[in-house]
């Protein structure tokens, strides 16, 4: 069962990996976009 | 964790007011704190660390090097506790009997890239100021420390059974993706100017 560190952990988590997943793809953006 | 006050939640209520309050400051009150605490940047440089740092460059050179060493650690703990969570790694061994294991490892090498990366800080403190990539690390590396010792470690303390597996496989990957980002930004930080 879910408890409150497992949904702490799915919360964090994903906004962790969002994050991240987000920023390094503007980088590769921008490498691609490196004209 | 105060769980009386907060009721049965709490840690989940913390996670999500820390995400809130990091997108409302970043919204609001970013830039004038960023202008207020220039000061201190200029009181690093003067300061005796700041010019060993800035003058003599084998110092700076060997400081370095620990905070390479220290990083280079935390990288492979993270890569063998979470290759383990992901079933990558070691999938004869139990969880409970590797992670625990990489703790103090851990624990030594954050101590030592910290200490190292204060010393690294003082004698840049004028460049990294100035960097917007500086301020994502930091951003970074305190997701990191409160993830790792306020939702990874207290997680791995519960009996694997009473687990979701998919819930272990989001937070390694999440673990080494942050890691993975201080590691990089730092580097950046190098890279630049």
């Amino acid at each position: 069962k879910l408890d409150d560190i497992q949904i702490a952990a799915i919360v964090s988590s994903s906004v962790f990996v969002l994050w991240f997943a987000i920023y390094w793809f503007f980088q590769i953006q921008a490498v691609r976009e490196l004209f | 964790m105060p769980t009386s006050i907060l009721g049965p939640y709490t840690r989940t209520i913390v996670a999500v007011a820390l995400v809130a309050l990091t997108i409302v400051f970043s919204l609001t009150i970013r830039v004038s704190v960023h202008t207020s605490i220039e000061p201190f940047f200029d009181w690093m440089t003067a300061s005796w660390i700041g010019y060993i740092g800035t003058t003599w460059g084998a110092a700076f050179a060997f400081i370095e090097a620990f905070h390479m060493i220290g990083l280079a650690v935390i990288g492979g703990t993270v890569l063998v506790s979470d290759g383990r969570l992901l079933g990558l790694m070691f999938p004869d061994q139990a969880v409970s009997a590797i992670a625990p294991r990489t703790y103090r490892i851990f624990n030594w090498a954050l101590i030592l890239t910290l200490g190292t990366g204060v010393f690294m800080a003082c004698a840049v403190a004028g460049k990294i100021y100035f960097l917007k990539v500086f301020w994502y690390k930091m951003l970074a590396l305190s997701a990191g420390i409160l993830f790792e010792y306020g939702i990874r470690r207290p997680l791995l303390a519960k009996e694997p059974a009473g687990i979701n597996p998919w819930v272990l496989k989001l937070t390694a990957t999440a673990s080494i993706m942050v890691w993975f980002t201080v590691a990089a930004l730092g580097r950046w930080i190098g890279y630049s100017g």
